[in-house]
């Protein structure tokens, strides 16, 4: 029995397989905050709303690990693959970051040992560059075909996805006020620049490419007869397109609630010296 | 502050861009396939197409790029993929147009001519399918010095261990290179021009030590 999804070389059908190491992950990073919200003993501001988020983020991050999204994304089609891509960095991340309450952020941190590199990290140009870098690294064919390989390499490919999803969104919905920027205009430009445009590179280099690059996906056995360019071409479709509904549904909800503000009233002019009277 | 992160980015993007370039296009011999050390000429088999009618590899791929497989069509992995490939490859404009295809079946027992002939027209109608009998398939893939299929399993649902190369014969009768398990549509765009380009007049002056026409001049052309 395996523990993580990775690259097998059988033709794919829908007989249910286990992956018992996705089910731990899954506690482990579950359990330990529902404990931790229980057991709460201050103030705890909308904590089922919170508990809520987070909850709908572990899921998200279930349904892209396990299977069947995570064995056809590690062994058999590129678009599952970026399916997988986006559930994490897209949906997973954000809903986890909305789930944790900013003490509970505090104490991990700080048990950790970790709150410098993460203020850091919430910088909008350096999250930026690290999220983008990282979806150009893991998305070349030499790291998607070495990593895919074996259960260790997905795990690690899994979870960086992961990673640089909270990454992504650190300047907009950090449960530290810290580490979020504070100007809505700031936080649209970022996104858009961070999630909109650059992943549009890889995809279009999918959509167009002449020969399949991923050698794990263009000698799988055939999922239910999908050609290799075929697959490719939708999954560059969906890393271009996939997107979008999130990034700009969260700009135009920051667009809103920006106009929303309560502007300052205009500073009245002084009264002139040569006001007649 | 910035440091880190740059010099970050400068590592990624350099790993990034060596696995872009590297690995796939690079092949070391002079084709993209397994160079054999000695040329195989086209055995000659004779066996039964989907029509029922006697095949003779030799004469009805006279002069013609053709490319043999041992299958059989309950194959739950490498047959479909290479038959996949094949059909995605030879369907690209740049391919040579009069490549004949040939898929023959190790199974006698399950693989009836109307059944083989439905499982490649999945793929493409124009590959040519073949059976025999046992004694004569078991001599066909002697012939190509490939090892016996070996059942394996019992039940209805038995598979085969078998050959999983491709042979390309050029059109002066000989191959020299197969394709594994593993190759990629790359290597058979990079090879099938240069095979097809070896003209079918070599037929019986083509050896491994004195070759009548020149790889490389026709790789480049290709390139």
């Amino acid at each position: 029995m395996q523990f993580w999804c990775s690259t097998i070389e059988v033709p794919w059908t829908w007989n249910f397989r286990a992956y018992p190491g996705i089910w731990a992950m899954v506690a482990v990073i579950s359990v330990p905050y529902l404990v931790a919200m229980r057991r709460r003993q201050g103030p705890n501001p909308d904590a089922s709303t919170k508990t809520r988020f987070y909850v709908a983020g572990v899921l998200a991050f279930w349904v892209a690990t396990d299977w069947p999204l995570g064995l056809l994304g590690a062994s058999y089609l590129a678009s599952a693959h970026m399916a997988q891509y986006l559930l994490y960095t897209l949906v997973a991340a954000p809903l986890m970051l909305l789930g944790v309450p900013e003490w509970m952020g505090r104490q991990l941190l700080g048990k950790l040992r970790i709150y410098r590199t993460v203020l850091r990290l919430s910088r909008p140009v350096t999250a930026g560059v690290v999220f983008n870098l990282t979806l150009l690294f893991t998305h070349s064919p030499w790291t998607v075909d070495t990593l895919r390989s074996n259960q260790f390499g997905s795990f690690a490919m899994d979870i960086i996805w992961l990673l640089s999803g909270f990454v992504l969104w650190l300047p907009i919905i950090s449960p530290l006020p810290e580490m979020t920027r504070s100007q809505y205009p700031v936080k649209m430009t970022y996104l858009f620049l961070a999630a909109g445009v650059v992943p549009a590179i890889p995809g279009g280099f999918l959509t167009f490419a002449t020969f399949p690059l991923y050698s794990t996906y263009e000698l799988a056995p055939r999922f239910h007869a999908l050609a290799a360019d075929t697959d490719q071409q939708i999954a560059g479709l969906v890393m271009k397109l996939g997107g979008i509904p999130i990034v700009w549904g969260t700009m135009l909800a920051m667009m809103m609630k920006w106009m929303a503000e309560p502007r300052e009233a205009p500073v009245p002019a002084p009264p002139s010296a040569a006001q007649p009277g | 502050m910035l440091r880190s992160p740059a010099m970050l980015a400068a590592g990624l993007a350099c790993a990034t861009l060596l696995a872009a370039c590297g690995g796939s296009d690079e092949f070391e011999g002079e084709f993209a396939g397994v160079d054999l050390a000695i040329p195989l000429e086209k055995p000659d088999v004779v066996l039964t197409d989907t029509s029922g009618n006697p095949y003779d590899l030799r004469a009805e791929t006279e002069g013609l790029l053709t490319l043999v497989y041992f299958g059989y069509t309950n194959c739950p992995d490498i047959c479909p993929i290479h038959l996949a490939q094949l059909s995605q490859v030879l369907d690209r404009p740049t391919m040579p147009d009069n490549v004949e295809v040939i898929f023959i079946s190790v199974d006698p027992e399950r693989d009836d001519p109307e059944g083989i002939r439905r499982f490649l027209d999945n793929y493409e109608t124009s590959f040519v399918g073949l059976i025999g009998t046992q004694a004569e398939l078991d001599a066909a893939q002697i012939m190509f010095d490939v090892p016996l299929a070996q059942r394996e399993g019992d039940g209805a649902d038995y598979t085969f261990g078998h050959a999983g190369q491709v042979f390309a014969f050029a059109p002066d009768g000989f191959a020299y290179s197969v394709y594994p398990q593993g190759t990629r549509q790359t290597h058979w765009v990079k090879d099938l021009p240069v095979l097809h380009a070896i003209p079918a007049e070599n037929v019986g002056n083509s050896s491994a030590a004195g070759r009548s026409w020149d790889l490389r001049a026709d790789d480049e052309e290709v390139e």
